[in-house]
């Protein structure tokens, strides 16, 4: 039995601590994944905590034969579409303060400024949000097309276009760049 | 490896976007706070358990005849139907058999049963917001008439929700034809609603 697996039956035995174990082996990889599509902080920590709630209520439909990441990945996508439909209205931009509050202690230690972290969050930002899930999926959580269709319900096919046209929006920016 | 090594723009924003972020130094210590003060799941119901579990079955030697009997019968039936779907082969398309039924029951759960005529289907399964969207959690049984059925208890409420169909064309998403259609959430994959009433609990 996985960790996961055990843990799963754990907390379905009553032992709600160990819900903190799945939590803490998951979290970082989602906060990533939330932040990169959000693109703000507050956004990203709520969508995290609904996530998080939102799995341990259906942790009696949990399948162990499916995978827990999956499953629990399949959660926090949704949960984003949700959060990014319910405000866009408000103000997109990414704040060179909030880029410094997120890099981790690591990267600021090894020199990393947030600079480029600024830039790279305002140019996610930009691609058009069906784009930009399909690029962060396959690129920063690097899954494979089926691990993305059978997690977005999308088709491979439609999956694989939307990389393209995301790879090739962020390829007319550089050039942009390079011009101006 | 991924394609985007054949652009060095591309990787460098990917490796960029892959590094770590941190969030509130709290953010984990309020999510248990929050699951803390949420109910223990519900555990999977005994009898569904009794239901699934592998057993053993003694059988006597009149009885293993009956049963035989009655397997074989089964077996022509489903040749029967299988015969006549390849008959019509081109000109099936997945429909809806009927609405869609509510069953009411003795809590705030509404036996809630789902329906899809597909007979080239290999595999159907039901998803939606009460299993998470899961494609494996609820899978549908076919009948001897190409259609598929699953039964779920629903809370009163707006439930949205899609079939997943194994057919020729591989694993595809689709909405319940006989329902309405969920509002499009932009990430082309169209969902059904079901209202389930409170009124009908009795």
């Amino acid at each position: 039995m996985s960790d996961d697996a055990a843990d799963v039956r754990r907390v379905l035995s009553g032992d709600v601590d160990a819900y903190a174990a799945l939590v803490d082996r998951y979290y970082d990889q989602c906060a990533r994944y939330a932040v990169r599509m959000l693109g703000n902080r507050d956004d990203a920590e709520d969508a995290l905590q609904a996530t998080f709630l939102r799995a341990y209520r259906a942790l009696a439909k949990y399948q162990e034969r499916d995978k827990f990441s999956a499953w629990l990945y399949r959660i926090l996508v949704n949960q984003c579409r949700s959060l990014a439909a319910r405000r866009t209205q408000r103000e997109r931009v990414f704040v060179r303060e909030e880029a410094l509050l997120l890099n981790a202690p690591d990267d600021a230690a090894s020199g990393w400024s947030g600079e480029d972290e600024e830039f790279v969050q305002r140019v996610l930002s930009e691609l058009d949000p069906l784009l930009r899930e399909a690029f962060l999926l396959k690129y920063i959580e690097e899954l494979s097309y089926e691990e993305m269709a059978a997690l977005t319900g999308v088709g491979v096919s439609a999956l694989k276009m939307r990389v393209k046209r995301a790879c090739d929006r962020l390829r007319e920016r550089w050039e942009r760049i390079k011009h101006d | 490896m991924t394609e985007s090594n054949q652009d060095p723009y591309v990787e460098w924003i990917a490796a960029e976007a892959r590094r770590p972020v941190q969030l509130a130094a709290d953010a984990r210590v309020r999510i248990m706070d929050a699951v803390r003060a949420t109910p223990l799941p519900a555990r999977p119901r005994r009898g569904s358990r009794w239901l699934t579990a592998p057993r053993t079955l003694a059988l006597s030697p009149l009885a293993s005849a009956v049963l035989a009997a009655g397997l074989v019968g089964i077996g022509v039936l489903v040749g029967i139907s299988t015969t006549s779907r390849d008959g019509r082969q081109q000109a099936e398309q997945p429909t809806a058999v009927a609405a869609n039924a509510q069953l009411p029951v003795h809590d705030s759960l509404q036996v809630h049963r789902f329906e899809l005529r597909d007979p080239l289907a290999s595999n159907v399964s039901l998803v939606g917001d009460f299993n998470e969207w899961s494609a494996s959690a609820t899978p549908m049984e076919r009948t001897a008439d190409g259609k598929w059925t699953v039964t779920v208890h629903l809370p009163p409420g707006r439930h949205v929700y899609a079939f997943i169909v194994d057919g020729a064309k591989g694993s595809t998403w689709m909405p319940d034809p006989a329902a309405l259609r969920a509002p499009d959430d932009g990430y082309g994959a169209p969902n059904s609603v079901v209202l389930v009433g409170q009124g009908s609990a009795t």
